[in-house]
């Protein structure tokens, strides 16, 4: 249960971790684009080379991302193999019925590839920005929609609240898992509906105990005169530097070369 | 507006707090479906002036709480007022400033830190405040370093321990430049090293900054710092005065569900042999001197005979040392008779079933996330035995391989090298049904009451009972068993848990464990966060269940006075290895041995010795404070005899 490390921030000191909030929002969402427009293998060797660069610089090491993609590597192996077996085309090899075309191989490396690559972009987001920062980036690039009553500061601090507590509540469903098995729970075996009863011995403490501590986050929140986001200033205020503009030009570049390959099909 | 308060104050002095004929009540939905009101606090009047250090006392649903959260404005009085530098707080414009004022440190270190790195956590309160950037940063590094955590400022909190996490709450509190900060209960989850931690935190803010600390909790060896303590019972201020005045009090504290520290009741037992003993002691020195005072001719009388050759009950002590000293190097566990030899029962591998140990464990070891970068060894090749009827104590600092320890003993995690024996069979062989060692070996979590689940009590107990394929009703009668061998009054029974207070929820959970009819209990700090009443209830009950049914039970705990007390044997852990492991009396005496592991001896061992060191005869195995009485009472005839002889 530890070892998820999905969307934890790694703290270390890099030119990515200083970046502005904005800028690795922008990168990122730029970088999903850029992997949809991605159909050749020049297209995802510049990704790819993109994506290096971006990981190199973070000092995120290598083995804590790849251990990040580890809860979603069923989901992947489903994907592609779904895609190995059920695309269409020339034959390659043949087991008995099942057929591998060279276009199932094809899709489905690329789909792999795509897929990690998605992932690994989308949390190095996280990886190098605090939950706060994170929510800084995002009630600032969206604050414009509270001018149409969106409740940017709300949302943008439920989310930061729900980062810092994963991995608390993590631990906690840990430890009832094992209290009630010391009880004689059973949280494996049986059919699925079985199972999901058995889930409850398990399920009601951790909404009690998420409920109990959500009200007393609230308290410790007033006490220390919290009362939304109005008049509420910023110990860190984001303020572009040298740094954020580079980068932006570095990632527009980036699209610009993604966008080239795909129109000229290279 | 400013019309009353000032009428109100004409002292010299203005209080930062004060409170006038404080009632409220809390407004309950009854099962009717009409309202109720509990009356949580009473009239209380209250008055601190600034600079002051406050302890409030009272045991578990004495309002004490409930007072804490009027001083930050979070209640507000039902009947009467509360002014918070002369400002009173249902004034809604000066909410803010009022909470500014008095800060709050609350109990759970987990559920008040709201960022996820310590200084954007501590910035969190002068953001809101909306102070300018540059000043923000400013409070936030003077408030770090105020509490020594400036290097752990760009940390995750989840890293940090309980202690340097309330340190943090504490910081969060310093920023916003408060002129009182009031800690609730914020020690009651924290190791003995933790509290320290915060109180040593507290203790200095209040000398060096002036700042006024009202300090709630129901650890009366914290209160000896504070300048006043103010006991509640039942919504009631029910005494005041300083910690020496209130703690000559013992019996009107004991009513009230406290104790006192172990000193001060050795202190008291001993001026009733002593009439000229002062009223109240705070500390093992003061203690010594006191009784040297009173008793001097003993004392003389001590120095000369350790200088002859020391007689009577002072060799037993010694020799008990030396032999306690001698079995200790080895680390595999020696039985109840001192005598046996450790080694010569590990070469007889095979052992008898007769005197076969119920658990056993064989050179374990424990690696977290093996295999990785981040393995971290927990368990370090353990051997440990584990004998039916067996009182065991097992100690160990925060993060000495105990919670893992204890959960290789039921099988929820797997060593990672080495064995676990229940009844001579290895239970990670295959074939071995675990589910039947949980059954015989029952384990109470930290917290139990966190697993409680059902609609009632009775079922919740009879989870357990269910789980291993008894009838409803089968089930249910053990659940009442259970309930009664916990002592929890039998109209609760129906009751649903989560309406029950804290010490009968921990029953129930204890209680859920207890209905499998374990022939092992292992509990993890079972009285946590109790009050003092509480504690001893829960403890005499184990003893009750070890003494009558022939339970073997292992006590995880951090209070040496508590395992001093109930155990017959001690297994002390350091750095994921046995570092100690006999007799009790053996074990508890090593005061250097115990420090070098983060721990201490009990109160009343640290008494003796310093009754030794001044010269009288007493040895220093007693387990609790009533023993040492007796051995001073014994030491006092020995030198009253002696001193007849001419």
């Amino acid at each position: 249960m530890k070892s998820i490390t999905i969307g934890q921030y790694y703290a270390v000191d890099s030119p990515i971790h200083r970046l502005d909030p904005r800028v690795k929002l922008f990168a990122t969402l730029v970088f999903i684009v850029a992997l949809f427009l991605a159909q050749t293998p020049a297209a995802f060797g510049l990704a790819i080379v993109f994506l290096a660069f971006y990981v190199h610089i973070s000092k995120v090491p290598l083995r804590y991302i790849l251990r990040g993609l580890k809860p979603v590597l069923f989901l992947l192996i489903i994907s592609v193999l779904f895609n190995l077996l059920l695309t269409k085309g020339e034959v390659v090899f043949s087991i008995w019925k099942i057929q591998i075309t060279r276009e199932g191989i094809i899709f489905s490396a690329f789909m792999a590839v795509r897929l990690i690559m998605l992932i690994i972009g989308a949390s190095m987001m996280t990886y190098t920005t605090t939950p706060n920062q994170l929510t800084d980036g995002l009630e600032k690039s969206f604050g414009f929609l509270s001018k149409i009553h969106v409740p940017v500061h709300e949302i943008a601090m439920m989310m930061s609240i729900a980062l810092r507590f994963i991995p608390i509540l993590t631990e906690e469903t840990d430890k009832i898992m094992k209290a009630q098995m010391a009880r004689g729970a059973d949280f494996e075996s049986g059919r699925l509906i079985r199972r999901v009863m058995n889930m409850i011995p398990l399920l009601v403490p951790l909404f009690i105990s998420a409920i109990r501590r959500a009200g007393d986050l609230s308290l410790a929140m007033e006490a220390r005169c919290y009362h939304g986001g109005e008049g509420r200033t910023k110990m860190r205020p984001l303020r572009y530097k040298a740094a954020d503009y580079i980068a932006y030009a570095v990632i527009l570049l980036f699209l610009a070369g993604m966008i080239l390959l795909k129109v000229f099909h290279i | 507006m400013d019309f009353f308060p000032r009428i109100c104050y004409d002292y010299s002095v203005m209080s930062i707090i004060r409170t006038q004929n404080l009632t409220y009540d809390y407004i309950q939905e009854t099962d009717e479906g009409g309202e109720q009101k509990l009356r949580a606090l009473e009239a209380v009047s209250l008055d601190v002036k600034p600079g002051e250090f406050v302890a409030i006392l009272g045991h578990n649903g004495s309002g004490k709480s409930t007072l804490a959260k009027h001083i930050n404005a979070l209640l507000l009085p039902s009947e009467g007022t509360v002014w918070i530098d002369g400002e009173d707080t249902r004034l809604e414009e000066k909410l803010l400033q009022i909470r500014q004022t008095a800060g709050m440190v609350f109990q759970n270190p987990d559920n008040q830190i709201i960022a996820s790195v310590v200084e954007e956590d501590v910035g969190f309160g002068p953001e809101n405040m909306g102070i300018p950037t540059e000043e923000i940063l400013r409070r936030v590094d003077a408030a770090l370093t105020a509490v020594g955590m400036q290097e752990k400022r760009k940390n995750s909190p989840n890293r940090l321990s309980g202690g340097q996490k309330q340190r943090v709450a504490i910081a969060g509190v310093l920023a916003m430049k408060p002129r009182c900060i009031v800690l609730d209960e914020a020690t009651a989850m924290l190791d003995p090293r933790g509290r320290k931690e915060v109180l040593d935190t507290v203790s200095r803010l209040n000398k060096e900054e002036g700042i006024t600390i009202l300090l709630i909790t129901h650890y009366m060896e914290e209160v000896e710092r504070a300048d006043r303590v103010i006991v509640m019972d039942g919504g009631h201020v029910v005494m005041t005065g300083t910690p020496r005045e209130i703690f000559a009090r013992e019996e009107e504290l004991t009513k009230l569900r406290l104790t006192v520290p172990q000193v001060t009741e050795l202190g008291h037992l001993l001026r009733k042999q002593l009439p000229s003993m002062p009223d109240c002691v705070l500390t093992a020195q003061e203690l010594a001197e006191a009784m040297m005072a009173a008793a001097p001719e003993a004392f003389a009388a001590g120095r000369a005979g350790k200088a002859e050759n020391a007689a009577g009950p002072a060799e037993a002590g010694g020799a008990a040392q030396a032999r306690a000293e001698e079995k200790t190097e080895t680390p595999a566990p020696a039985p109840e008779n001192a005598g046996a030899d450790a080694e010569a029962a590990e070469t007889a591998a095979p052992p008898d079933a007769a005197d076969r140990p119920l658990l056993a464990l064989e050179h374990v070891s424990y690696v977290y996330d093996d295999g990785t970068p981040m393995a971290r060894t927990a368990v370090n090749d353990v051997s440990l035995e584990i004998r039916k009827g067996e009182f065991i104590g097992l100690l160990g600092h925060t993060g000495s391989g105990k919670s893992t320890l204890i959960q290789q003993l039921n099988g929820l995690l797997a060593p990672t090298s080495g064995h676990v024996y229940c009844d001579g069979q290895d239970v990670h062989a295959e074939g071995y049904s675990l589910r039947s060692l949980r059954r015989r070996v029952g384990l109470v979590f930290q917290y139990p009451e966190h697993q409680l689940f059902e609609s009632d009590v009775l079922a919740d107990v009879a989870f357990g009972p269910k789980n291993l394929g008894l009838s409803k009703e089968e089930a249910q009668e053990k659940a009442r068993l259970a309930l009664r061998q916990t002592g929890l009054r039998e109209e609760l029974w129906t009751k649903s848990p989560f309406d029950l207070s804290g010490g009968q929820k921990r029953r129930v959970a204890i209680a859920g464990v207890l209905a499998m009819d374990p022939e092992i209990l292992i509990l993890d700090e079972p009285t946590a966060g109790l009050d003092p009443a509480g504690r001893d209830e829960i403890l005499g009950r184990l003893r009750a269940m070890q003494e009558e049914r022939g339970i073997t039970v292992v006590l995880v705990s951090h209070s040496m006075e508590d395992v001093a007390e109930h155990c017959s044997r001690l297994v002390v852990l350091g750095g994921g290895t046995v570092r100690m492991d006999g007799p009790a009396e053996e074990i508890f005496v090593q005061t250097e041995r115990l420090e070098e592991a983060h721990l201490a001896s009990p109160q009343v061992t640290y008494c003796l010795r310093a009754l030794r060191e001044k010269g009288l005869d007493v040895p220093l195995h007693a387990r609790t404070a009533a023993q040492a009485a007796e051995f001073c009472a014994q030491a006092l005839a020995a030198s009253a005899q002696k001193g007849g002889r001419p």
